[in-house]
């Protein structure tokens, strides 16, 4: 896809190749630095709810749900995912970022192929149920809307349906994959 | 009532630390500390995939791959005006949170199609940008089937969004 955007440029305007590449890696330095911000505060805070045993409370809350979809004998892991499904759900993605890197850390296998977990976890991190989209309700309240919040009902029917769409079709694959494998 | 809800959270895990006897000071530090090295490793595959999202949209790909999908998009019920966002979407969360601005200043914050997008970005995500920041400390070069489901999952959550908003 890149090679194919270079080409359109070599048409449209060679000129833009090198500044719109560096202006996009200046980009990237500028919003690494407020992620890196951003991370400090909520790895603080994991580390909080970590050694306080909140974590493992809602683990446990959570774990016959983590238990049937990613099939882990891994407590630690578990208790990432969990929080990581928690704060995607609140819609604190910049919360849920450093679990979900920490959590696929974790269940790496050092194969170089994701493992089926790895895979659920990219897959609900890419549908997760949304209670509260925080963001746009505020984007559309400071652009005049009269009833910001009426985006919500929608917004958690359209999640459910994709969230559960992503749970059935990577069981799905599985099957189709193990089957494969086994002949 | 949703800006209580970040002080509420930070106000009760502290309670409930000081409570359990964790040093907060301490740890809070001790966690705060390893943001710096996971920054760090993630910058490379960052660069990278922005990179190719400018180049993308610089090359005006983007757009003319919006004109040439509109039928498509017209049959699943999205209507055209949300093609570019339903396609850069899963590359930018900043890219498209600011067509979102642009799109609810244009088409008036209440409108159909600002209650579509609204919709169609809070129930889809940035699939290219996490996957690979997920990704970037282990060492998996074979992704399989993630990406592709991902990205069904999010076109049928935009036709969705665009079918509910219609209805409700």
């Amino acid at each position: 896809m890149t090679v194919s955007a270079f080409c359109f440029l070599l048409w449209t305007g060679p000129d833009k190749v090198l500044p719109s590449m560096i202006e996009a890696s200046n980009f990237t330095l500028h919003h690494i630095a407020e992620l890196c911000g951003v991370y400090a505060v909520w790895l603080g805070i994991l580390e909080l709810v970590e050694a306080s045993g909140l974590g493992e409370k809602l683990a446990h809350f959570l774990h016959p749900i983590i238990k049937k979809l990613f099939k882990l004998n891994d407590s630690e892991a578990e208790r990432l995912i969990a929080l990581n499904i928690s704060a995607n759900m609140l819609g604190l993605g910049n919360a849920a970022t450093p679990l979900g890197i920490k959590a696929a850390k974790k269940l790496d296998d050092g194969s170089g192929v994701a493992s089926q977990a790895i895979i659920m976890l990219i897959v609900l991190n890419a549908t997760s149920i949304q209670l509260l989209p925080t963001t746009i309700i505020g984007m559309r309240a400071s652009n005049g809307s009269t009833s910001a919040g009426d985006i919500i009902i929608p917004t958690l029917i359209a999640t459910v349906l994709t969230c559960a769409l992503g749970i059935i079709l990577v069981k799905a694959f599985q099957k189709f994959y193990q089957k494969r494998k086994g002949l | 009532m949703s800006a209580y809800i970040i002080p509420i959270l930070f106000i009760f895990i502290f309670c409930y630390s000081k409570l359990k006897k964790v040093q907060v000071y301490d740890t809070f530090v001790k966690g705060a500390k390893k943001s710096i090295p996971l920054v760090m490793d993630i910058f490379p595959y960052i660069v990278a995939i922005m990179i190719a999202v400018s180049l993308l949209r610089v090359s005006g790909i983007t757009s003319l791959l919006a004109d040439i999908t509109s039928p498509v998009f017209n049959l699943l019920g999205i209507p055209k005006e949300l093609i570019e966002l339903v396609l850069l979407r899963p590359f930018t969360g900043s890219g498209s949170f600011a067509l979102l601005g642009n799109i609810l200043k244009t088409y008036g914050a209440d409108s159909y199609i600002s209650r579509c997008a609204c919709v169609i970005l809070g129930c889809s995500e940035t699939i290219f940008y996490v996957t690979t920041v997920y990704i970037s400390g282990t060492k998996i070069k074979k992704l399989l089937y993630a990406i592709p489901v991902a990205l069904i999952c999010s076109l049928f959550g935009s036709i969705i969004a665009c079918l509910l908003c219609r209805i409700i």
